[in-house]
This record gives C-alpha cells, sequence and structure tokens, in this order.
C-alpha cells in the first residue's frame, strides 16, 4: 500500500504520460466493451422493444423464459451438434494436411496455398459457392455422388442432412488456417528429436504417432479451445445458406439472438441470450486456462 | 518412390480442394443453358460477361466495394495507431493501476462480439449512427487482441536501442516512432494482415448496422443477391462471388508469404 502510493506520487508526470498513451484505446474499450457488457445484463433484465418505448424492469423473467422455450433449446442443441462435429473433423484433417504438406516435394508452396485461400474469401462467397455444389439437380456434388449410387439428397432442405452440410462449407472454410498453424507447430520440433528417434528406428507412421502428436499437443490444445469458441459463434454460413431452416434444424445460437433481436425485435430476450452464450464462452475459456496450465 | 507418391497425392488433394474456388469461376462466365447441364462442362466451348454485366447493372457491388475498402482500411491504420500506443505504454512506461488495466484488457479477449451486439446496436441508435460507416469503424477499435500482440513484441525489443535514443533528447513518442515501432514490422503486419482480414470479412455487425443498400459493405450487399438470384441465376452469384474475390486472389498471390507468417504469428501469439 506505502509503496503503491509513493509511486503514486514518485512521478506525476510520469503517470500522465503513461495515461496519455492508453487513453484513446480506453475511450473505445470503454465505450464499446466495457459498457455493452454491463448493459447488455441490465437489458436482460428488461422488455423493450427495438425504439426504446416501454422499457419495463421485470427480474430474470427473460432467463426463466428460456427454460421453457423449445427453440432456445434446439438452437443450443444445434450449436452442440456443430461443435462436435465441426471440430474434431477440423481438426484431424489439419493435422493430416499439416504432416502431408510440411514435406519436401515439388509444388509443396502451390499445394499450400490452394488449402489456404478459400479461409480468405468473404462468408458470403463460401456461402454461393457451397449454394451451388448443394443445387440438389444441378449441383456438382449430387452429379458426382450419383456414381457412388448415393442420392440425390436436398442437402440443405432435408433436416437431418442441413446442418452437416453447413460443417462441410464451414470446414473447406477454416481448415487452411488450422493447417497454417500445425505446420508452424512442427517447425518448432527441433531436428535433433527426429534424428534421434531415426536412430532408434522410430519412422513413419510410429514416428507420427510416437513423436510428432505429443510433440504438437501446445499447438493442438490451442487450435481445439480456439475451433470450439468460433463454433460457438458459427453465424454467417447458416445466415446465407439457410436461414437456420428447414423447420429450424440449422438454426444456432447466434441466429436465434439475431432473429429474436432483429427480426422480432424483443431486445430484452436477446440480451439475455447473448448472456447465456457468453457464459458458455466463458466456461470454455476457464476450462481452457485449467487446462493449459496442467501440461 | 513412397516419398513422391505422398507428394503427388498431396498436390492432387489440394487441387481437388481448391476446385470449388474454379467452379466458381467456370460458372460465371458461361451460358445460362451451358450452366444447367449434366454432365458439367468444366472447360466451355463459348463464354460470355453477361452475368457480370448483370451484376454490374442491377447492383450496387462496386459501391459495396468502395465500402469495404474504406471501412477495411480505416479499422485497420486506426487499429495499428490505438494499439501500438497502448501497447508501448503497458510495455514501456510505468504508470500507477498499469497491470490491473492490462489485466482487464486481457480478459475482454473472452468476450466475443457477438455478445455485445445489442447493447451496441442500442448504443448506435442512441448516438444516431446507425447506417453511417462509424458503426462499422468505431467497434473494432476496442478489440484487445492488437494491444497484446504488440506489447510481446515491444517487450522482446532490447531497452539498450531506446537507451541511446532517450540520450538523444527523443521524447517517449518520439521513441516508440522512430525505434520500436521501425523494429516490429512483422508484428505490425501481422497485427494488420488479421485486423484487416477479419474487417473485410465481417458479416453479423455491418448486417445489424447496414440497412441501406449504398450503404452496405460486401459480404452483406452480397448476402442480399442470394434472395433475388439463387434460385434463378448461379452464373450472377458467381459472377458477383467472383468479382469480390479477385482483389483477394490478386492480394494474396503478391503477399502470399505475409498472409501465412501473419496467421502463424497472431496464432500462435494468442
Amino acid at each position: 500500500m506505502a509503496k503503491a502510493k509513493r509511486s503514486f506520487y514518485r512521478s506525476f508526470k510520469e503517470n500522465l504520460t503513461g495515461y496519455m498513451f492508453v487513453l484513446p484505446y480506453f475511450c473505445f474499450f470503454g465505450l464499446f466493451t466495457l459498457y455493452p457488457i454491463l448493459q447488455g445484463f441490465f437489458m436482460s433484465l428488461t422488455e423493450r422493444d427495438i425504439f426504446g418505448f416501454d422499457i419495463r424492469f421485470v427480474g430474470l423473467k427473460n432467463y426463466a423464459q428460456m427454460l421453457t422455450d423449445q427453440r432456445f433449446w434446439t438452437a443450443l442443441k444445434n450449436t452442440a451438434s456443430f461443435t462436435l462435429m465441426d471440430v474434431p473433423t477440423n481438426v484431424v484433417l489439419a493435422i493430416l494436411l499439416a504432416t502431408l504438406l510440411n514435406r519436401h516435394f515439388r509444388g509443396k508452396e502451390i499445394s499450400l496455398s490452394m488449402v489456404f485461400f478459400p479461409r480468405l474469401l468473404s462468408i458470403s462467397v463460401i456461402a454461393f459457392i457451397w449454394l451451388w455444389l448443394y443445387e440438389p439437380e444441378w449441383g456438382l456434388l449430387n452429379h458426382y455422388l450419383s456414381f457412388l449410387g448415393v442420392g440425390p439428397i436436398s442437402w440443405l432442405r432435408n433436416p437431418s442432412v442441413a446442418l452437416r452440410a453447413v460443417v462441410v462449407a464451414t470446414v473447406w472454410w477454416t481448415v487452411g488456417n488450422n493447417v497454417v498453424l500445425f505446420m508452424a507447430g512442427m517447425q518448432q520440433i527441433p531436428t535433433e528429436v527426429y534424428e534421434a528417434a531415426e536412430l532408434d528406428g522410430s519412422v513413419g507412421l510410429h514416428r507420427f504417432f510416437r513423436i510428432t502428436l505429443p510433440l504438437l499437443r501446445p499447438t493442438a490444445q490451442f487450435v481445439v479451445i480456439m475451433q470450439i469458441i468460433a463454433s460457438f459463434q458459427i453465424f454467417g454460413q447458416v445466415n446465407i445458406m439457410t436461414g437456420g431452416g428447414p423447420a429450424g434444424a440449422t438454426r444456432v445460437l447466434v441466429q436465434y439472438i439475431y432473429e429474436t433481436g432483429f427480426s422480432y425485435f424483443e431486445m430484452g430476450y436477446a440480451a439475455a441470450l447473448s448472456y447465456i452464450l457468453f457464459l458458455l464462452i466463458m466456461v470454455v475459456s476457464v476450462i481452457q486456462l485449467v487446462w493449459l496450465r496442467e501440461r | 518412390m513412397r516419398k513422391k507418391l505422398l507428394g503427388a497425392f498431396t498436390v492432387a488433394f489440394a487441387v481437388l480442394w481448391f476446385l470449388p474456388v474454379v467452379w466458381m469461376l467456370i460458372t460465371s462466365l458461361k451460358y445460362e443453358t451451358d450452366i444447367f447441364q449434366l454432365p458439367p462442362i468444366w472447360i466451355p466451348s463459348r463464354i460470355t460477361l453477361d452475368h457480370y454485366k448483370v451484376v454490374m447493372e442491377r447492383s450496387h457491388i462496386l459501391r459495396w466495394f468502395l465500402n469495404s475498402v474504406v471501412i477495411t482500411t480505416c479499422v485497420t491504420f486506426l487499429v495499428l495507431i490505438v494499439d501500438s500506443l497502448a501497447a508501448f505504454a503497458f510495455a514501456r512506461l510505468r504508470f500507477f493501476g498499469r497491470d490491473v488495466l492490462f489485466s482487464i484488457v486481457l480478459a475482454s479477449m473472452m468476450v466475443p462480439g457477438q455478445v455485445t451486439i445489442v447493447p451496441l446496436f442500442a448504443l448506435f441508435s442512441d448516438l444516431g449512427l446507425i447506417n453511417t460507416a462509424q458503426a462499422v469503424i468505431l467497434p473494432p477499435l476496442a478489440g484487445a487482441f492488437g494491444v497484446f500482440l504488440l506489447r510481446q513484441f515491444f517487450l522482446g525489443i532490447p531497452l539498450e536501442l531506446e537507451e541511446s535514443a532517450i540520450i538523444d533528447g527523443c521524447s517517449k513518442l518520439g521513441v516508440l516512432r522512430h525505434v520500436i515501432l521501425p523494429l516490429s514490422k512483422p508484428g505490425l503486419s501481422a497485427l494488420a494482415i488479421f485486423t484487416a482480414l477479419g474487417s473485410w470479412n465481417n458479416y453479423l455487425w455491418p448486417l445489424i448496422v447496414l440497412q441501406d443498400q449504398t450503404k452496405m459493405t460486401l459480404p452483406v450487399g452480397l448476402a442480399t443477391l442470394r434472395g433475388t438470384y439463387a434460385t434463378s441465376s448461379y452464373g450472377v452469384l458467381m459472377a458477383a462471388a467472383v468479382i469480390s474475390s479477385v482483389p483477394i486472389f490478386v492480394m494474396f498471390v503478391f503477399m502470399k508469404k505475409y498472409f501465412i507468417q501473419g496467421i502463424a504469428l497472431t496464432g500462435g501469439m494468442k
């Protein structure tokens, strides 16, 4: 305490310089991060329409309403299924591709570019490309699958397939990002480790499972957590490709928040839904901290 | 031999992975009757720019494009300036409450933007900024990631380099400008790419605050075409998609190294 006080008075000028440097950032931080977090909680305790008329304090009513809101539970379930499908597919595929791409061969550079490039396309472009590939009658996918005796499948109109179809499009979009991260992780593994393993006769698959994978653990943990958090927030693909349909089969949490707040203008309820999403992401983040510290 | 085979397999897989992008381009150049044709025509015998004409004439695509460029440029520059000032203070200056403030900034990285859209929308309506570019430019400036990334970078720069500058009579701002920033180019370019990409592809927030067709950004504007053309003409949709992807493609070809390094760097730090 005494020390803090001393450091406060020690150099008024030094303090002032520090504050001047952080001031611009904290103006934005206060206005667009802190304030909305607090205001969001306040809004979640109210009922009001979008114009701001008639704001009534309703306590925890919005949260209670969720318990019996079938749409909310479906949205939660869809978000969970999406995450459970997207994360393992994405991570496993990324590790495999990174392993393949991390070797020396002709066309390495261009191969990495081709796998990575979709990541740079905007979500609307991704949605358009896949809408066309998934076209039931004229789309490429059904055409080529018909040779395997599969289909035709109404990818985006069949409630039991639609969410999986969105996952495929998402993996195509994002896997390149994770490939780059895993390749960076692999390049950090010292070559001596591999040389020593070679002397012990560890090659090929054995080497991959015994050396590469365990040493990739920090990267994998990071990618898994980021991918889970990103999956919780999935929105654009769904919004453009299916609009949450058919019959709510792809209505994920953020889509539901969007509909509630900006189609039905139930801002209080939308704010409460956002807080639940916030809570879920907090839980994942805390698990991450514990998990990473365990190492 | 086995090595060559694996290499060939990898290239083949990458080509297959990239094929949807090629298919988008091919479809956009085909005549309507060739688009709806099975088996699919991969190498059309005749091509047309009709779909591009339709997109240009009947939508505001060039306007959306311009809006996106302006917004992305503003966001990226402002983030770089605001974040390097703050990061410099957190890395190099001593002031009361510094570490507490930094912890708060760090903790806020756990709060994704989606969580605050409802109160943010209320805030921007109160400010009368709905349907303006400012509404899209301002919120990303509160992002914590850049402050964190740049602070890490600045901490890695040896102190001795600044000391001589200070002896020469350089102010703190001068130290940042003339010593720290020139030495932090990899960090700055990684943050620039990370920010620009996020801003260019941002969808949810602009969708909410930009309702006027002429104010929209590219992703939001494009999405409005889906309702108009999805069932009638994939050629038009693909043409719109190509127009919005070409600049990204060109930038990627020339700056591939920076993109990939940027992703690896921002990913490794976070």
